[in-house]
């Protein structure tokens, strides 16, 4: 199999300039909560509850944009599969790597400053600079999410409205990337204590982060393998 | 690259769109693929560049089954409306990943048919006109170089002055890099000149498949006295008449030997040629079957799908 190079590289561009961006607002209102309030915890630690759901639209794009381009370049499905697979793969660290450096730097901005980068949510991680905790808890996160995209999109894709009954599965595959982290579930209106174990070990934590990649993919696969290319997108 | 079609039927649910169709067309030729709305063409065409499964029947290209098998796959390219291979946020990614992804890419003449069509890299696909759309779907097209190459309606909201850069750079490339191309259209008349051969579906079935100087060969329009013209047409397969005053002018379809010629001479009654999109109105009549226009002996050869 060819490598994914520039799938990989398309996507890695488009996150880093979406980084960089998400960043400096993310900075501008940590620096404004200092200046007109009182600033008591982590500003990122709250932040990071947008770039899953970036995640999750990039699992979106994946099938959307991605699988039609391959296959009207004459590529097969199965050819995009691993190619997407792969990419999601080395993606989701990457993206993840984009957190760790983004704790990192508050780090700095707080230690300078003298402000309390205290977390107000349970994580692997005890403190933003265990780098390797932090890393770990947002790759799971990101794996679940980017599959659950491909797998509510493909069914989107292919069956239309009835890609609607992918959504309960889709939320499922995020339930259990968010349970291997132990954390809670933060939606929109919605926080659900998720508690499956308080401090799972690293290992079980990684675990459940490939084993809901393999299954997410899995879940994608069976729907892309055969479908047809549809003659026009709403 | 050659291609193969053995009894293809391709379902949409309950809805028939390919229903029985049998052909083969032979490599480094351009086809015509002329049909009305929803007679098939895209799906036909869908289903040769394995965008989607036969529902049942065969299609070989290059002597090898096509969907899911990325030997042939990759040599093939299809252009339709709904931009798959454009789709993206700007020209230069396009581009990208065109080049990446097709093994005969030529990116200098791609920059040549941007230039052609003026279009520019760091143009927004999403901001573009239609013409614009399908013109960078012409450069994609054309420059994957594909053996077998297809585009539908790939003139779609181009000014004339475009389409026909795009007629010249097609033939020009095509005398350059012969492959097969098939294309298929509604503006018959512009692209006429461009095929070799040409393929009439009609509701999922092929009417007619024949080199395009016999199609149009076969067409003749009797002009003359209306009663010398009935009495002249009589027993021949006449697609459609009119009258003005007492002047009639029939379309007949089918070989006129020399001694009919001759009679229409001697009879005082003008033949004279029809054009090709008057043929295929005829031919793809709604009112009718469309087989039945066609003389009894091309008919019968048409059921079998070998019209040639």
């Amino acid at each position: 199999m060819r490598f994914p190079s520039r799938l990989l590289a398309a996507n890695l561009f488009f996150a880093g300039m979406v980084w960089a961006a998400f960043y400096v607002v993310t900075t501008l209102i940590t620096v404004a909560i200092a200046v007109f309030g009182t600033l008591t915890h982590s500003v990122w630690e709250g932040a990071t509850q947008v770039p899953r759901w970036f995640a999750l639209f990039v699992g979106v794009a994946m099938i959307r944009e991605f699988l039609p381009l391959y296959i009207a370049h004459g590529q097969t499905r199965r050819q995009f599969g691993a190619q997407a697979a792969v990419t999601i793969a080395l993606y989701a660290p990457a993206l993840s790597a984009l957190l760790v450096l983004g704790y990192l730097l508050e780090t700095l901005l707080y230690n300078v400053a003298g402000w309390p980068q205290e977390l107000a949510r349970a994580h692997l991680f005890a403190s933003p600079t265990d780098v390797p905790l932090v890393f770990l808890e947002y790759l799971v996160e990101f794996l679940a999410w980017i599959v659950a995209g491909t797998f509510m999109a493909a069914a989107f894709y292919r069956w239309q409205g009835g890609g609607l009954l992918s959504i309960p599965p889709g939320v499922g595959l995020i339930l259990l990337g968010e349970a291997a982290i132990g954390t809670e579930l933060q939606l929109p209106f919605i926080q659900i204590p998720l508690d499956v174990t308080s401090t799972p070990a690293v290992l079980t934590a990684l675990a459940g982060g490939i084993g809901c990649f393999l299954l997410g993919l899995a879940m994608t696969w069976s729907i892309i393998r055969d479908v047809p290319l549809r003659n026009r997108l709403a | 690259m050659n291609v193969e079609v053995r009894d293809l039927r391709v379902d949409y649910g309950e809805v028939r769109a390919v229903d029985g169709m049998t052909f083969s067309l032979d490599e480094g030729k351009i086809y015509g693929l002329l049909g009305r709305n929803g007679s098939g063409k895209t799906t036909l065409m869908s289903v040769l560049a394995g965008f989607r499964r036969e529902s049942g029947g065969t299609v070989r290209v290059g002597g090898r089954p096509v969907f899911e098998n990325g030997k042939v796959t990759s040599e093939i390219c299809l252009i339709r409306d709904a931009g798959e291979t454009i789709d993206i946020d700007k020209v230069d990614d396009a581009l990208y990943f065109a080049e990446w992804l097709r093994p005969r890419w030529d990116a200098a003449y791609a920059d040549e048919l941007l230039e052609r069509f003026g279009l520019r890299r760091k143009m927004s696909v999403k901001a573009m006109s239609k013409g614009q759309r399908s013109a960078l779907g012409v450069v994609v097209g054309l420059a994957g170089r594909s053996p077998l190459t297809m585009f539908d309606e790939s003139y779609l909201g181009m000014d004339a002055p475009s389409r026909y850069a795009f007629y010249d750079a097609l033939l020009a490339d095509f005398m350059a890099h012969s492959r097969t191309i098939i294309l298929s259209t509604h503006l018959i008349e512009e692209y006429s000149s461009l095929f070799e051969e040409v393929m009439i579906i009609d509701r999922g079935r092929l009417v007619v498949q024949e080199e395009s100087q016999t199609l149009l060969s076969r067409g003749t329009a009797v002009t003359g006295p209306a009663d010398r013209v009935e009495e002249f047409t009589a027993g021949l397969t006449v697609l459609n008449t009119r009258r003005l005053g007492p002047t009639a002018s029939a379309m007949v379809y089918g070989d006129l030997d020399e001694a009919r010629r001759r009679k229409a001479r001697e009879t005082g009654l003008e033949l004279g040629p029809i054009a090709m999109q008057d043929l295929f109105v005829h031919l793809t009549e709604p009112s009718g079957d469309a087989a039945r226009a066609v003389p009894s002996e091309d008919a019968s050869a048409d059921r079998s799908g070998d019209t040639r």
